[in-house]
């Protein structure tokens, strides 16, 4: 192969050496053999072959390796034909000489145009995502729950569904990074026996903090400093409603507002996965069909786990470990002032496939539950599990680590 | 005093001409602006996403804020997402015991050039669709009929949601016709005891149902309708799944503006299968405050400098 010059000029010399370069439509690799992709941090320069068609060419001075591709989407059959989609600016006014690149050492190989972070090409340069920020999205779903009570293995199957109308988090750098979380309009509904949770509104943050709240330092043997850091944060949530049928008749739990302070045992570097503990007190109003209205003051704590596990969030887990003592303001029953509820959730969505670069993901759950405070609802543990469907809206590329 | 020759004159006039001619507004027609004899403009196209109204009909009087726009990407010039809001919807039947109302409605679509669902499993693939995807929300909606009853019950529509696939695929909010699931949680609460705490009923759609919205708009504004037929399954608390149907259609027709402010007639009808109840609806809408049309340009006409 003969070599070529690129030259700021569109001078004839140019085409007929961008032409003996021998640029040619690059043959379709398979799909699990892709050229690499372009660097979209790092500079792309252009050039016109003979025909006036635009390349695009990025080498790498650190791997000796220049990789070309068209300068636009290609249809079935090779042919140009719309833009390129996602991709960065090209510089045109630079000179490109192929003779002394190769001379150089540089190796010149077909790749396809660079994309931002979050997105690929495949062989024809069309863009998608492939990496998804499930805690930022507003989504739907269904899913199938059987459920299984300990005194009574045959209860009768029932379906939900599951939405959260908007939920994203602001994530602030510095020297104490800090996330705030929210939530707005989530919940589920079950189906046979009907039960719904819904919350309206949610809010947390979480920090890390620079300066130790604590140093202790050991003066056994050589003098040592040990720091004892505690990132603390809030959750608050304000509008939680629990609606439970029983053969009693149906139970509403209103949640005014609920107040947390938040420990977090362990953060990610981004602070997107966490576990923590939270202790703090709600205010709440009950009102079933045998007790009719009652209000108390709440003592709530949890141990919450939420991991993203992998670095495009395709698989995330959450696990909540929560227990609830309501204080009444009047006795139930004439009998006590306290009720006692016991909550266990774990869940894993995983993202199964994307429409239009909008995630449909798998969400497997299961779920315990005790509590004293419901007619009808025998003191036992109550296990439930479902498997279903969501469908979100929005979630763009996580956040770059 | 010298006199000017013919050479240093011609830049002069020619910078003269130039200058008058920078002062007078060219006299092209703007498709969205009219004119009077007077040089005074009006608006001739409207934006109906973005407007305060309030409508008075047949069915009672009410008002609603609409809100829409559109968020475009530079690195990605094919792919919009078109949103839109209304908030505080509300009617109610003055001479009849109804009142209808909704906090939020919004509906969200993501038009791109190129539909496509990725196949993320191994190697990402990339398989293209020939509709954009979306959903519609609504929360906190209220209904209550009275129909002179002791016993009267309010529906609360507590959260909707549809995904939506827009066969339609345009870039503007003129035309839609989009189909999708819609999974909803409405409360039916006994209004006769004063307490919202007393449930009658729950109702459910698990994505049972089937949403079909229709949306066509003259490029102007003047003219649009509107059609929603929701069918399919509903579970009831009380009586388990039962089949349900609504059909709506609406028409609003701009018959005049007053300060470009424009005055519509609203025409509608709407069947239920739940209550089999068919209500027809005429009735003025009056915006009171909107966005001016972006192709409108109000500002007066300038005159030649002699």
């Amino acid at each position: 192969m003969s070599g070529f010059r690129m030259r700021r000029s569109k001078s004839g010399a140019i085409s007929v050496a961008i032409a003996a370069l021998g640029i040619g439509l690059p043959a379709f690799a398979v799909a699990d053999d892709l050229p690499p992709l372009m660097d979209h941090d790092s500079p792309v320069l252009c050039a016109r072959d003979k025909e006036g068609q635009l390349w695009r060419i990025q080498c790498n001075p650190a791997t000796k390796i220049c990789l070309y591709a068209a300068n636009n989407e290609l249809d079935e059959s090779g042919n140009r034909v719309k833009s390129l989609e996602r991709a960065r600016e090209c510089a045109m006014d630079m000179a490109v000489d192929r003779e002394k690149l190769e001379a150089a050492g540089f190796k010149m190989v077909s790749g396809r145009p660079d994309v931002p972070f979050g997105w690929t090409r495949d062989e024809r340069g069309r863009v998608f995502q492939v990496n998804f920020d499930l805690k930022r999205r507003m989504y739907f779903g269904a899913a199938y729950t059987p459920k299984k009570i300990l005194e009574n293995p045959l209860e009768s199957s029932r379906t939900s569904i599951d939405f959260g109308l908007l939920i994203f988090h602001l994530k602030s750098d510095g020297e104490t990074p800090t996330v705030h979380r929210f939530r707005f309009v989530e919940g589920q509904v079950h189906l046979e026996p009907f039960s719904a949770e819904l919350v309206i509104a949610h809010y947390d943050v979480s920090r890390r903090f620079l300066d130790p709240l604590l140093r202790i330092t050991t003066f056994v043997g050589q003098p040592q400093r040990h720091d004892l850091k505690l990132n603390l944060g809030l959750w608050t949530e304000a509008g939680g409603l629990e609606i439970h049928r029983t053969s009693a008749g149906y139970s509403q739990l209103w949640k005014h507002a609920t107040a947390q302070v938040t420990l977090d045992l362990w953060q990610s570097p981004i602070l997107d996965s966490f576990i923590r503990l939270r202790t703090g007190i709600g205010l709440e109003g009950q009102r079933d069909e045998v007790n009719g209205y009652r209000s108390g003051l709440t003592a709530s704590s949890a141990l919450e786990m939420d991991f993203v596990l992998d670095p495009n969030g395709f698989h995330n887990f959450r696990l909540e470990l929560a227990h609830e003592v309501p204080r009444y303001f009047v006795p139930v029953n004439s009998t006590s002032n306290y009720s006692q509820r016991l909550r266990a959730k774990v869940q894993y969505e995983a993202i199964v496939l994307a429409i239009n670069d909008q995630p449909l993901t798998l969400k497997l759950a299961a779920g315990g539950e005790k509590r004293d405070d419901i007619p009808g609802v025998p003191h036992q543990w109550a296990f439930v599990m479902d498997a279903g469907l969501r469908f979100s809206l929005w979630a763009p590329p996580r956040p770059r680590s | 005093m010298g006199t000017a020759t013919p050479a240093l004159l011609i830049p002069a006039l020619v910078s003269s001409l130039v200058a008058t001619l920078a002062m007078i507004t060219p006299a092209r027609a703007e498709p969205c602006t009219g004119s009077t004899g007077g040089g005074g403009r009006f608006a001739t196209c409207f934006d109906l996403g973005n407007r305060l109204s309030v409508t008075a009909g047949s069915d009672g009087v009410g008002g609603a804020i609409a809100l829409r726009h559109v968020i475009g990407f530079d690195d990605e010039p094919d792919l919009v997402w078109k949103l839109e809001h209304v908030v505080a919807d509300a009617t109610h039947g003055s001479w009849q015991e109804r009142f209808s109302g909704a906090l939020y409605r919004g509906r969200f679509l993501r038009h791109t050039r190129h539909g496509h669902i990725v196949l993320p499993l191994g190697t990402p693939r990339k398989v293209f669709l020939p509709f954009d995807i979306g959903g519609l929300v609504e929360a906190g909606t209220v209904r209550w009929a009275g129909n002179g009853d002791a016993a009267q019950t309010l529906r609360i529509g507590v959260v909707k949601t549809a995904a939506l696939f827009d066969f339609a695929r345009t870039r503007s909010f003129q035309r839609r016709f989009a189909i999708g699931p819609v999974a909803r949680w409405d409360v039916d609460v006994d209004r006769g005891t004063g307490s919202l705490g007393a449930v009658d009923e729950h109702a459910v759609s698990l994505f049972s149902t089937v949403m079909a919205d229709l949306h066509l708009a003259s490029k102007t504004g003047v003219l649009s309708a509107n059609v929603r037929i929701e069918a399919g399954t509903v579970w009831h608390s009380d009586t388990g799944w039962v089949p349900e149907a609504v059909a709506e259609a609406s028409v609003e027709r701009i018959v005049l503006a007053v300060n470009d402010r424009p005055i519509a007639l609203v025409l509608g009808l709407k069947y239920e299968t739940a209550t089999e109840e068919a209500i027809a609806r005429v009735g003025a809408r009056v915006v009171l405050f909107h966005r001016t049309d972006a192709r409108v340009n109000l500002r007066p006409l300038r005159t030649a400098v002699r």
